[in-house]
């Protein structure tokens, strides 16, 4: 396989799943806030700031209130992370890579973008219509999924594809969780308790999570619980530790892969090493930042032996 | 009951129409479709549209034009109506293709080999110096079989009383043979009826063929040889095309970055495992831009040493580097006396009238006459550079006779050929548009050219110019056996 179609598959990978979840931290963050008491308070400034992508939205524009952080996040094609992007993205490197990829994938991922391009605007006028679109995205992108893995030879081009959704998974459930890092309530302590423990019924919610930590782990959803779950649990497709275990599959199918794999043993060690209980918001923050790093490093020992070993590239780079 | 004579309310053409007589009546090879569209109506008709439109979308296919660097795609505008054309006809002009192909690749031998063709007085050594795409790094090169041009794309057009006629041999890296692939496949989705027992001919086999004159070019022998389409990527008019094609034939599709020439003059691309020997490269990029070595240094799309690799027989090259030589409109003009002097036969198909601007009582004859004819320059494709006399304002053909003047080698005349019309659906109804048909021709170590090809639609009103970059449309094309051989 080619070098550059071998980073045009991971890329695919990484920007449906971006579109996807982004799709599902916005759902979550406005079911947050309906439940929310009202002495509490929550700035949606925090999506800005989970996904990274502070910079950027200061730059262009001069308030975040909802409605403007909504469009940034959904609808600006200058944004380079917003959903219409990541999924435009997904689709011009689908388009270079035609040849090895199942028509009627194609076909899919470029209706997926045709609609989310029609659809855009829609989202922005008011939270009915726009959960509406952002469910429409991310049912699209798991019928993407589905025809992916019902229809695809398990070789090295369905292993980069892959590798890219989890890579860009488990970054963005770190991402998902850390939303609660910020949640800041007031007053007494009844109503912190009970705001923390919506918030996290949100989070479980926006990763599909809810009936499995239910089924898996209790009825009541506790903090060190949720966090535990959606971090280390084994079984759970969205957690880190399953992505990891995901992540592993997909190196041993590829050769060359001993500083992939180091780089993936290192994340695990770490991830093994957290310990959840009484922890506070600030240090929950502070494991995810470090394992967002772990997964930085993880992508640059991808890009390193099989996209790159033979020249530097101009194109993509990680950031983008 | 007798079914209705007419097609819906298909007007008179006033020309030669390819469905129909003068009589309004259906033509042999397109009774079928005739009585089908007047079983379905106009409301039915419009409806498919709208589907096969939706098709187009959902599928994406796409062509890009040059200047719209916002919005690289616009779909295909395809219209359902088919062209036909009976079998019987058709079997001639498959002759004349490979004829005429046949004879053009041994020219383009002779022409970097011995030259006895312009020895013997046939061909002017003049044409062949001013030659744009005349390559010297060619001469001595000896491409196996003595074949250059392994893909060519033929225009054809119909005049208005009937005739079929070569317009022009494209012989550099034509396009278009994925679109006629996809117009079937489109049919076949929105039609599906039509096509269950019916005298319609398939058109699918072109990628097959496409692999196997391919595969014929490997260096050496071998039971799966590395193939290779070299595209100058996404952002060329026709990157859907050798996307499309890589992929029906099994190939790789790679960007002049992929690929690099190393000391050992063999050519290889570069994957996740490492280096990896190439065989054969279909390469969709103008000589001048395929290997900076050899020619444009500036080149970004091509690959340095590919022309090395191909003088020392270590790669195949389709189109080989300078088989554009005789994709020269002037040089076309010589097409019939080539057949004649290489085959000694008789040209199955018509050239179009023409006129050389380089020769002084021709040119004569052009500039008296521009209010009346084509002018076209002879290196330009996509209907750039030329000139619609009856057409054009009095300045514009004032400016042509000066760029004549200046540079007569450069330019050939012919009569505006009224194309011949088929009913195409224009908002919603069937009206007369003028057509062409770009066959596609193979040669390695044997021939083989399509079923029909695609047919281009002018689209507006009274318009000849059928290229996509210019507002024209495509058609499904049938070749209808009617089993009258």
């Amino acid at each position: 396989m080619l070098s550059r179609v071998a980073e045009s598959l991971y890329w695919i990978g990484r920007y449906l799943d971006r579109g996807e979840n982004t799709a599902r931290l916005i759902n979550s963050t406005t079911q947050v806030l309906l439940d929310l008491p009202a002495k509490a308070s929550f700035g949606w400034h925090i999506l800005i700031k989970v996904a990274g992508l502070d910079a950027e939205f200061v730059k262009r524009y001069p308030q975040a209130d909802e409605d403007t952080i909504i469009r940034f996040l959904v609808d600006d094609e200058d944004n380079p992370s917003s959903i219409i992007s990541s999924i435009h993205n997904a689709r011009e490197n689908a388009r270079t890579v035609r040849e090895v990829l199942p028509m009627e994938l194609w076909e899919r991922i470029n209706s997926l973008y045709l609609y989310i391009r029609d659809n855009g605007p829609r989202a922005l006028v008011g939270r009915g219509p726009r959960e509406e679109v952002l469910r429409g995205v991310i049912g699209r992108r798991e019928s993407i999924t589905g025809l992916f893995t019902g229809s695809m030879s398990r070789d090295a081009a369905y292993q980069f594809i892959k590798l890219g959704r989890n890579i860009e998974r488990a970054d963005m459930t770190t991402r998902i969780v850390d939303v609660n890092s910020a949640l800041q309530v007031s007053g007494d302590s009844a109503i912190a308790a009970l705001t923390t423990q919506r918030a996290w019924v949100a989070t479980l919610n926006a990763l599909s999570a809810l009936q499995m930590y239910r089924n898996h782990v209790g009825v009541h959803v506790r903090r060190r619980y949720a966090a535990e779950f959606l971090l280390k649990d084994t079984l759970f497709p969205r957690s880190v530790n399953f992505c990891f275990s995901e992540i592993q599959a997909c190196l041993a199918a590829l050769p060359d892969n001993p500083a992939a794999i180091r780089a993936l043993r290192q994340a695990e060690d770490h991830l093994t090493g957290m310990r959840l209980e009484g922890l506070t918001s600030p240090v929950l923050h502070d494991f995810l930042d470090d394992l967002q790093g772990d997964i930085a490093t993880i992508h640059a020992a991808v890009a390193g032996q099989y996209f790159n070993q033979h020249q530097p590239k101009n194109g993509q780079s990680a950031g983008q | 009951m007798s079914a209705p004579v007419q097609l819906l309310d298909y007007p008179q053409p006033g020309i030669y129409d390819e469905l129909v007589d003068e009589k309004l009546r259906p033509r042999p090879a397109a009774k079928l479709l005739f009585d089908y569209v007047n079983r379905l109506g106009i409301a039915e008709l419009l409806a498919r549209r709208e589907a096969v439109d939706a098709a187009i979308m959902a599928m994406g296919i796409t062509f890009t034009v040059y200047s719209e660097a916002g919005n690289i795609d616009r779909v295909w505008p395809f219209d359902l109506i088919p062209r036909t054309m009976s079998k019987r006809e058709w079997d001639r002009i498959d002759a004349g293709l490979k004829q005429r192909l046949t004879a053009l690749n041994l020219f383009i031998d002779d022409i970097y080999n011995e030259q006895r063709i312009v020895k013997d007085g046939i061909f002017p050594a003049e044409v062949l110096a001013g030659s744009k795409n005349f390559r010297a790094q060619c001469r001595g090169m000896k491409p196996r079989f003595g074949v250059w041009a392994h893909v060519c794309g033929t225009d054809l057009v119909r005049d208005g009383d009937g005739t079929v006629y070569v317009l022009e041999d494209n012989l550099r890296v034509p396009s278009g043979v994925s679109y006629m692939l996809e117009n079937r496949e489109l049919m076949k989705r929105l039609f599906p009826e039509l096509f269950k027992s019916s005298p319609i001919l398939p058109v699918d086999d072109y990628p097959a063929q496409l692999y196997d004159t391919l595969a014929a070019l490997a260096p050496q022998q071998q039971e799966k040889p590395v193939i290779v389409v070299l595209t100058p990527g996404i952002y060329n008019s026709a990157y859907f095309e050798h996307s499309y094609l890589a992929q029906k034939m099994g190939a790789v599709l790679v960007e002049g970055s992929d690929l690099v020439v190393t000391k050992d003059d063999c050519v290889y691309m570069k994957t996740i495992t490492g280096l990896r020997r190439v065989d054969v490269v279909y390469r969709r990029i103008d000589d001048e831009f395929l290997d900076p070595e050899a020619f444009r240094p500036d080149s970004m799309l091509g690959v340095p040493g590919l022309m090395r690799a191909w003088r020392a027989g270590n790669v195949g090259i389709a189109n080989a580097p300078g088989a554009g030589v005789a994709d020269d409109k002037v040089v076309y003009t010589f097409v019939p006396k080539m057949i004649k002097y290489y085959l000694d036969q008789d040209p199955i198909l018509a050239n179009v009238p023409s006129w050389l601007c380089m020769m002084d009582d021709q040119r004569e004859h052009v500039l008296a006459n521009l209010d009346k004819l084509v002018v076209k320059p002879a290196n330009e494709s996509g209907g750039y550079g030329m000139l619609i006399g009856p057409r054009a304002s009095e300045e514009e053909r004032l400016k042509f006779a000066d760029l004549i003047r200046e540079n007569p080698r450069n330019y050939m005349a012919q009569p505006t050929l009224a194309l011949s019309t088929a009913p195409t659906l224009i908002d919603d109804s069937l009206v007369p548009r003028h057509l062409d048909l770009r066959p596609f021709v193979l040669q390695s170590d044997k021939l083989y050219a399509t079923t029909g090809g695609l047919t281009r639609v002018a689209l507006r009103k009274g318009s000849l110019v059928v290229n996509s970059s210019q507002g024209g449309g495509s058609k499904d094309t049938w070749i209808i056996d009617l089993g009258d051989e």
